[in-house]
């Protein structure tokens, strides 16, 4: 009787529309009982083309765009783009600019930073730090709102500078918030950190080793998080980020559990960041005087900046016309997406869950 | 290594024809023959006084004029960054693989061999990525594509 039982393995779908694929991602999942034997993503929900309506649009014309590559951090989409064309040209960006840059993306780093913490809490079932991080995160967005009118696709970052200056009352609602951010950070520590269930869920759960930091290209937190010391903001450094002091967590288990530890100390860094930024905020132009018909020189260009999931990049080439020949976006997500199958193989569905979650996956920035 | 020391180094050691392409940027641009794509990669991923073992981007181009394949590795042991480039035979646009070197370049090529449709020898997982699973409407990213669908705007 015995040996005629038997267990098949199964194949399901997971997503497109599973609300903790974080966009719209479909997994192919191929479980034995509850383990997952195989894991193939399937993308191109969110295909936008974003690359090729950029070769048909002027250079100012694809900021709003790059607004869209990856929107939860947009200050740094723009930033990246209005970088690498700023190579191809001889403008002098103006001191004030690129000291609101800083502020801005690092201000957004954190906003990125709470969103992914948060929303790692609700899919493991822990709905209270949603609530707080979100609390946090409206001030930040109340911050950008009034600079730019907008919460999250900002059109900031132009090319030669910014598009407008701060407003008064700006730095005062800053140091506001920087204030009382330090204690909201113990705040969600001491919901999640020591929290043993955070822990079982989380410790040992998807760990990326050195090795497959470096094949896989895998950066930002989730590469410091396996003991992998890269930051680009020190290490190809750009805009004013040697002047400020601040350090780099980088820790060692490479488990989802340390990614998670890597966010939180990095959002102090940066809340210390823009601290110095404020104090140190020179007055002056906004942005560097650009033709209207704008033309960089011709030559290409790769540029990165640390966005908060990792690198992202923008290679350019250009003809010294008026529009971009090639565009060609780089995103985090993409690799850390792509490590996915290795790393899940061998355990349960609801450690996918947690990696998916720790590794901050942002689908839009993979489809473009 | 500084980018001209860079440039020096690789060309020495490297036995194959490589063309420097002097420009004002950060990092050393090279231009690679096609058939040495495979063994420079190997070259600058193994030497340990290069150990480029990160893959930052991989893009395909299409400059109106020929199609090229950009690699853009960097080390995160010396953090240098290199940039080179291979031009593919118009009539045949066709390159091998270089994902057994830096895994990352797995997805890189597939979208390259979706979007420009140059083929890649020995890619292990050459399947729809970003476009519709029953796309037939060409490769968009070529320049002067027009998709079916397309419906372009009035001169002015």
């Amino acid at each position: 009787m015995t040996q005629d039982l038997h267990t098949e393995k199964m194949v399901i779908n997971m997503g497109p529309h599973h609300p903790s694929t974080h966009g719209v991602c479909r997994l192919i999942l191929t479980l034995d009982g509850e383990n997952v034997v195989e894991c193939e993503p399937v993308i191109g929900y969110l295909h936008r083309s974003i690359e090729k309506i950029c070769e048909n649009r002027t250079y100012a014309q694809c900021i709003p765009l790059m607004d869209r590559f990856e929107y939860v951090t947009s200050m740094s989409c723009n930033w990246v783009f209005a970088l690498a064309t700023e190579k191809l040209t001889d403008l002098e960006i103006p001191e004030r600019a690129e000291y609101l840059r800083v502020i801005m993306t690092e201000l957004n780093r954190i906003a990125s930073h709470l969103l992914c913490i948060g929303v790692t809490g609700l899919d493991l079932g822990a709905l209270t730090p949603f609530l707080y991080t979100f609390r946090e995160r409206e001030l930040i967005l109340d911050l950008f709102e009034m600079t730019c009118g907008q919460r999250l696709t900002y059109n900031y970052i132009r090319i030669g500078g910014v598009s407008q200056d701060i407003p008064d009352e700006f730095i005062p609602k800053c140091r506001e918030f920087l204030d009382i951010f330090d204690e909201k950070v113990d705040d969600y520590e001491k919901v999640l950190t020591e929290n043993p269930i955070w822990m079982a869920r989380n410790k040992g759960i998807g760990v990326i080793s050195k090795q497959q930091v470096y094949d896989f290209a895998i950066s930002g937190p989730s590469a410091r998080a396996s003991g992998v010391d890269f930051d680009i903001r020190r290490d190809d450094p750009y805009s004013v980020y040697d002047r400020f002091d601040y350090t780099i967590p980088v820790f060692e288990g490479g488990d989802s559990y340390d990614r998670y530890r890597a966010r939180v100390q990095e959002m102090r860094e940066s809340a210390k960041i823009i601290g110095q930024a404020l104090d140190q905020l020179p007055g002056g132009d906004i942005r560097a005087k650009v033709r209207a018909m704008f033309k960089p020189k011709a030559g290409e260009v790769y540029s990165r900046i640390e966005n908060s999931r990792g690198e992202m990049g923008i290679y350019l080439l250009s003809d010294g016309g008026k529009k971009p020949v090639r565009v060609r976006a780089r995103g985090a997500s993409y690799n850390h997406l792509l490590i996915i199958p290795e790393i899940i193989k061998g355990l349960k569905i609801a450690d996918l869950v947690a990696i998916f979650a720790s590794l901050d996956v942002i689908l839009p920035e993979i489809d473009r | 290594m500084n980018p001209a020391e860079l440039t020096a180094y690789i060309t020495s050691n490297f036995s194959g024809q490589l063309e420097t392409v002097e420009n004002d940027q950060a990092e050393p641009y090279f231009i690679v023959p096609l058939s040495d794509l495979v063994p420079f990669s190997k070259f600058i991923h193994d030497d340990p006084q290069l150990e480029l073992n990160y893959l930052m981007n991989m893009a395909g181009v299409d400059t109106g004029e020929q199609f090229e394949v950009v690699l853009n590795p960097c080390s995160l042991v010396n953090m240098q960054r290199l940039f080179f480039k291979v031009v593919l035979d118009r009539g045949d646009p066709k390159f091998d693989t270089v994902s057994n070197l830096w895994a990352a370049a797995n997805w890189y090529e597939r979208e390259i061999w979706e979007l420009y449709g140059f083929e890649i020898t020995g890619h292990p997982n050459l399947k729809r990525f970003l476009l519709p699973d029953d796309w037939d409407d060409g490769f968009p990213l070529r320049k002067g594509w027009v998709g079916k669908n397309v419906i372009p705007l009035p001169e002015k």
